[in-house]
């Protein structure tokens, strides 16, 4: 014969995982109290229709004497009831067998797990309940080390639920007058009936009237003041503009409230969840789209699932369903702004250009109604796209910063329009628009492009520097660079040195291979001849510049120590690091110019002594 | 050391993976190698490689990394090895994938790293694990069969992938066999959600959608696809799984999969993974193909960087350039692993 055991769960080992990994904050008991009330006022509801409920705190003592009861005038339990579900954990509050997350009931709480969350605050929790249904009132005491008992009352009481708990020493400040305030308001303020506490003789109301646009977003917008205050009580920020939320279905809704400052990509989004008039999360991330950093969010929902700690959702797909719609009403929005509400709009780009480039590279349509807003940076200064296109209908613009840094000196200088296409989203924005906006053209500007721009010279010039270009070239091949003599302004720069991206690759994979290990120094080598063919960067010489007119014209026996000391100085100016070979051009170019220097003086003083 | 450097690294650690960090890690590179500082150089060529490996650049990955690897060789009391011997692991995976560099080399590099492993005490696990990856990567599934069953033998270390990463390429290795059934079973802790990372499910979900199609599952599959391609669609680094969803979606919703092509189209062109851009450029002929059969008037969108403008309104001249363009590669990674793997691959779409 078989026999069949249970595991044992040791509880104490169980309550210390729960209030040390499960919650991030032991405040989290008052939420899970809160709950508990909550889902018994609703379970009451469905009871009576149209009960009021009520919760009401009081707070008795100081300091690690203090004490707390919440009551609330819900459901109550019967004795059958507290052992299903104050002592089960895993069990929902709320009958039927089914894993106790997943499910979808109208209640949020799991209300044994929730009520254990109490023991990181008080080392007793007492509860007296009394069931809507009869029975006797009953007082529950629970322990820490996973005891109970059950003590029938005399008298019935009025239906209810009140739970009382004692200061654990270390706990004070879960038990503050002011903390306890600030904490219901910010988990219960959106709930449709009233919470009050009390201590002493001092009584206040924590939540106001439930406003009539929690249920209808759409009425936000005549309410504005209202709104701006409720979003400064919530998220403690004073906000100028905001934008009403909802869903079809009207299960989910909220305030987008528009930073008043500019946000980092990279930042925390914390907006806060109200899942069945609860707060949930005050850090949700996953509400809302990638691209709307911009906006901090109060939302209510009674449609997404909360994950095992309440704090953050189920990455499900009724959340992708929602955060699209959000996503949508924030984007429509916008775009009604475009059409009415320019200057709106354009108050919002100013602020939080990044976060709009962010949506309108995924977007099209939105990207063709506000492109004409998005700021860049350009040679004519950080404009916006529709001022620039007034400029010139063909916009060039470079795919990194790199590129652009090389030929914005240049490119300024020849009034030519260039837009720094290496910040975030700017070259694909970029690259986009003739797409979104037929009239314009856009082309990449590679760094040699710049060279269209520049003079150049005669045919007898180019006779005459026949053989010194030839020298030069020479003198670079090895570096992989060649020349190329122009005239151009400003006529004080003598050259211009310029990479494209690809052979700016090439370099910084020669320099790696200068220094790798032999294993890698072949992959390098081999990934190398790859690109090869693409890989030359030149040197443009402007004759406008006297030193260069001079070096050209001079002896040709100094002419490749002069050019390569002049590529030197151009990759100094360019702050490119310079390979083992370069530095050691730059040294000897020094030593040898200062011995030239020397023998010329020597000469002239000679002569003036004869 | 200099502000300019400090202050671009700052600059750096605001910014998401992606191309606009590399930029400025790749000015923070030059700042500190203009002043000579090492461990300068070092610090933001590690986060380079990182944000190169997870955003779609792995040769710019591989030349940092040569470069650490070497001075670490040199002065190795100045850095710090774990970091660095972890991204060994990310190097071996993409190297393959460049056809220019022969086989013998990606093996001297494979024994190098198990070398070094060995010497700080590593397992060998990891060695087996990227042993299979590479004989996936080259085509010889009998033989990477017998190191994963050898890399599942030996016990976890600190130079382990995650569990979710180990996982997706034992799901890779059933779906390069088309065992169907068996690619759904392994693939259940990470469709289930119980194994997950940075990376994962995000590579995983695109390669079951061919599995669940065939087995007549197409309603869990288009579930899957579009929560696919929210996962992948933003960062550079999928392209494969780009490729994959629009591979699906030409059998399932092909006017949907020409949108998805005609948006990353431009991503492929200038991606940095060769084989990255071959199976997008298979898959995307899989696609023509399928819309061959359609009688509209096609206006596909091009990017600029298209060389055939004119091909816009012929998709038959689409499917044959993106086939050739998948062809030419494949024979490119076929004669370096010695084998015909990639051209019957592809070929067999």
């Amino acid at each position: 014969m078989k026999d069949t055991y249970r595991f044992q769960v040791n509880l104490s080992g169980m309550i210390n995982i729960l209030a040390n990994h499960l919650y991030s904050n032991p405040r989290v008991y008052l939420r899970e109290l809160l709950q508990n009330a909550v889902d018994a006022v609703t379970a009451r509801n469905e009871l009576e229709e149209g009960y009021q409920g009520q919760i009401t705190v009081e707070l008795s003592g100081m300091g690690s004497t203090a004490t707390m009861t919440m009551e609330d005038n819900g459901i109550g339990l019967n004795e059958e009831e507290v052992h299903q579900f104050l002592a089960m954990i895993g069990q929902s509050s709320k009958r039927g067998g089914e894993d106790f997350i997943s499910r979808e009931t109208s209640f949020i709480g799991r209300f044994g797990i929730g009520l254990l969350s109490c023991f990181m605050v008080s080392d007793e929790i007492v509860m007296i309940t009394q069931s809507a249904k009869g029975g006797p009132a009953l007082e529950w005491r629970g322990q820490p080390d996973g005891t109970y008992t059950i003590r029938k009352l005399e008298n019935a009481l009025s239906p209810g639920t009140k739970v009382y708990l004692r200061c654990k020493p270390g706990s004070e400040i879960y038990f503050g007058e002011q903390n306890l305030a600030k904490w219901l308001y910010d988990y219960g303020a959106l709930l449709p009936y009233p919470i009050s506490l009390h201590s002493g003789s001092s009584s206040r109301k924590i939540n106001g009237t439930r406003p009539v646009w929690i249920a209808y977003p759409e009425l936000a917008r005549d309410r504005k003041e209202e709104v701006l205050h409720l979003g400064e009580q919530l998220l403690g920020e004073r906000f100028h503009d905001f934008i009403p939320l909802h869903t079809a279905s009207g299960r989910t809704g909220g305030i987008a409230y528009i930073l008043p400052q500019a946000v980092n990509l990279n930042a925390k989004k914390t907006h806060r969840v109200y899942l069945k008039h609860m707060l949930v999360s005050e850090k949700a991330e996953n509400i809302l789209p990638d691209w709307a950093f911009f906006v901090k969010c109060i939302v209510w929902t009674d449609e997404l699932q909360p994950t095992a700690s309440r704090e953050h959702f189920y990455e499900n797909e009724k959340l992708e369903e929602v955060r699209e719609e959000l996503g949508e009403a924030i984007r429509s929005e916008l775009m009604r702004m475009a059409d009415y509400d320019q200057s709106r709009l354009r108050q919002i780009i100013g602020q939080h250009a990044l976060s709009i480039k962010a949506l309108a590279v995924e977007d099209e349509n939105f990207y063709r109604m506000i492109y004409r807003w998005l700021p860049f940076e350009s040679t004519f200064g950080r404009k916006e796209l529709g001022e620039l296109l007034k400029e010139r209908s063909t916009i060039f613009y470079t795919l990194t910063l790199d590129e652009y840094r090389q030929i914005t000196h240049v490119a300024a200088a020849q009034f030519m329009l260039v837009v720094n296409g290496g910040y975030i989203y700017d070259s694909e924005l970029l690259a986009l628009l003739p797409q979104i906006c037929p009239e314009a053209e856009s082309k990449r500007l590679q760094p040699e492009d710049i060279s269209f721009s520049f003079t150049d010279i005669t045919a007898d010039e180019r006779r005459q520097y026949y053989e010194n270009t030839r020298t030069a070239d020479a003198a670079l091949q090895r570096f992989r660079c060649q020349i190329q003599l122009k005239r151009f302004k400003p006529s004080e720069l003598p050259a211009l040195y310029t990479l494209s991206k690809e052979s700016a690759d090439l370099r910084s994979l020669e320099a790696a291979k200068e220094v790798s290990t032999d294993a890698l120094s072949s992959v390098l080598n081999s990934l190398g001849s790859s690109f090869q063919a693409a890989a030359y960067s030149t040197l443009y010489f402007n004759l406008d510049n006297p030193v260069v007119a001079r070096v050209f014209s001079g002896d040709p026996a100094m002419l490749p120590a002069a050019v390569e000391m002049l590529y030197v100085n151009a990759l100094m100016m360019g702050h490119y690091p310079m390979s083992r070979q370069e530095l050691a051009v730059l040294n000897e170019g020094i030593i040898r110019f200062i011995e030239w220097g020397y023998a010329a003086g020597n000469t002239q003083d000679g002569g003036n002594g004869q | 050391m200099n502000l300019d450097f400090e202050e671009l690294m700052e600059e750096a650690y605001d910014l998401p993976r992606g191309k606009a960090q590399i930029a400025v890690l790749e000015q923070a590179i030059r700042a500190a190698d203009t002043a000579g500082d090492l461990e300068a150089g070092f610090e933001a060529r590690s986060e380079l490689v990182e944000s190169a490996i997870f955003s779609g650049y792995p040769m710019k990955a591989i030349v940092a990394f040569s470069w650490q690897l070497g001075q670490y060789d040199k002065n190795n009391d100045l850095f710090d090895n774990y970091q660095l011997l972890w991204s060994y692991k990310w190097i071996l995976d993409k190297v393959a994938c460049f056809p220019d560099i022969p086989r013998e080399q990606i093996d001297n590099l494979l024994d190098d790293m198990k070398k070094r492993y060995a010497e700080l005490g590593y397992s060998e696990r990891t060695y087996c694990f990227y042993k299979a990856v590479l004989l996936m990567q080259y085509g010889e599934l009998e033989e990477a069969g017998r190191y994963l069953d050898q890399f599942q033998s030996l016990d976890r270390d600190e130079m382990s992938d995650c569990e979710a990463c180990e996982q997706n390429r034992l799901i890779d290795y059933e779906v390069l066999l088309g065992r169907d059934e068996r690619t759904l079973r392994v693939a259940e802790p990470i469709l289930s959600g119980q194994m997950s990372c940075g990376e994962v499910p995000h590579v995983t979900l695109s390669t079951v959608l061919m599995p669940l199609y065939r087995l007549g599952r197409q309603e869990e599959a288009d579930k899957l696809q579009r929560k696919s391609y929210r996962l992948v669609k933003g960062n550079n680094d999928f392209l494969l799984q780009i490729g994959e969803n629009i591979r699906y979606l030409a059998l399932t919703d092909p006017f949907r999969g020409l949108e998805l092509f005609e948006k990353h189209l431009s991503q492929a062109l200038d991606h940095e993974n060769p084989w990255d851009q071959m199976m997008f450029s298979a898959y995307a002929s899989t696609l023509f193909s399928r819309l061959k059969q359609e009688t509209v008037a096609f206006q596909v969108k091009l990017p600029a960087s298209f060389p055939h403008p004119e091909f816009a309104s012929d998709v038959v001249r689409l499917e044959q350039h993106f086939l050739q363009e998948a062809l030419a590669t494949a024979d490119r990674l076929d004669r370096r692993n010695g084998n015909s793997y990639y051209g019957s691959l592809i070929q067999s779409l």
